[in-house]
């Protein structure tokens, strides 16, 4: 079996593999935690597709004759590390904002490599379909909760995981340079 | 008055561990090794005991006991 991926490649595919299973495992524990809500229903959609993310991916590694590699932190471990433990529902809600940003502008930044394998070109397109949704449910539920939480509460939340993502995103380019620059995926922020 | 007790065995049941384990002194760090889990965790019991924590209110909290005393100084006023 040839692979039709170089190294840096199914790293990086195998890294968005385990950050979708991660945000899947993420939203479908609070999924059973949260009380019966708009909340709790839109986060089950949103937890089912990072479940379907994260078969995406397998299932596109697969079709390119390789094998996801098993790394070990995702993504979002590093994030809860530098911004903090977010304590309730709003914070999660702010906190997966910026995430889902942040996910949204790296697959559209990696969409737009030459000469990308079709395969790789379509799995990217089918996840963003979902990703622009998962960003206007979780602004809208941001939105609703002004009362209960305060509009100043949230835009400070949001404020600050912002900055913890610059941070993370920065640390996470620089540790991974040379796999990145050789995919021809430069840094947009 | 919050019941810490309950507070801890629930703790033990959402963390899948034996409730003897669950003392004031337990760091949670060592208790939950995955971030993900304290989230929950957290969100667990201010549902159950009918509490609000911010971010703000844990940096503080490094023990079971620690988590206790922020979740009895939030609780909602009907509760
Ligand atoms: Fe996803
Ligand atoms: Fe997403």
């Amino acid at each position: 079996m040839t692979t039709k991926l170089n190294e840096n490649e199914l790293w990086l595919l195998s890294f968005y593999r385990t950050s979708e299973i991660s945000g899947a495992l993420f939203f479908g524990r609070l999924c059973k935690t949260l009380k019966s809500s708009a909340v709790q229903h839109d986060m089950s959609k949103h937890f089912s597709d990072e479940a379907h993310h994260a078969w995406l991916w397998t299932d596109c590694i697969a079709k390119l004759k390789a094998q996801p590699l098993k790394l070990a932190d995702s993504y979002q471990d590093q994030y809860i590390s530098a911004a903090g433990l977010p304590a309730n529902i709003m914070e999660i809600l702010a906190i997966t904002h910026v995430f889902e940003k942040r996910v949204i502008r790296q697959y559209a930044l990696h969409s737009r490599v030459p000469d990308l394998q079709p395969e790789i070109k379509e799995t990217l397109s089918a996840i963003m379909q979902d990703e622009r949704w998962h960003l206007e449910w979780v602004k809208n539920a941001l939105q609703s909760m002004e009362n209960e939480f305060g509009k100043e509460n949230i835009e400070q939340a949001l404020q600050r995981f912002l900055q913890a993502d610059e941070e993370v995103y920065a640390k996470t380019m620089k540790e991974h340079e040379e796999r990145v620059h050789g995919l021809g995926i430069l840094a947009g922020r | 008055m919050l019941d810490r007790s309950a507070v801890k065995f629930k703790i033990a049941s959402v963390l899948q561990v034996q409730p003897e384990l669950i003392v004031e002194e337990a760091i949670l760090n060592e208790l939950v090794v995955d971030s993900f889990i304290l989230v929950d965790l957290v969100i667990e019991l201010q549902e159950e005991f009918s509490c609000r924590l911010n971010q703000e209110n844990l940096k503080s909290v490094r023990t079971v006991g620690d988590l206790i005393q922020q979740l009895e100084l939030h609780r909602f006023a009907a509760a």
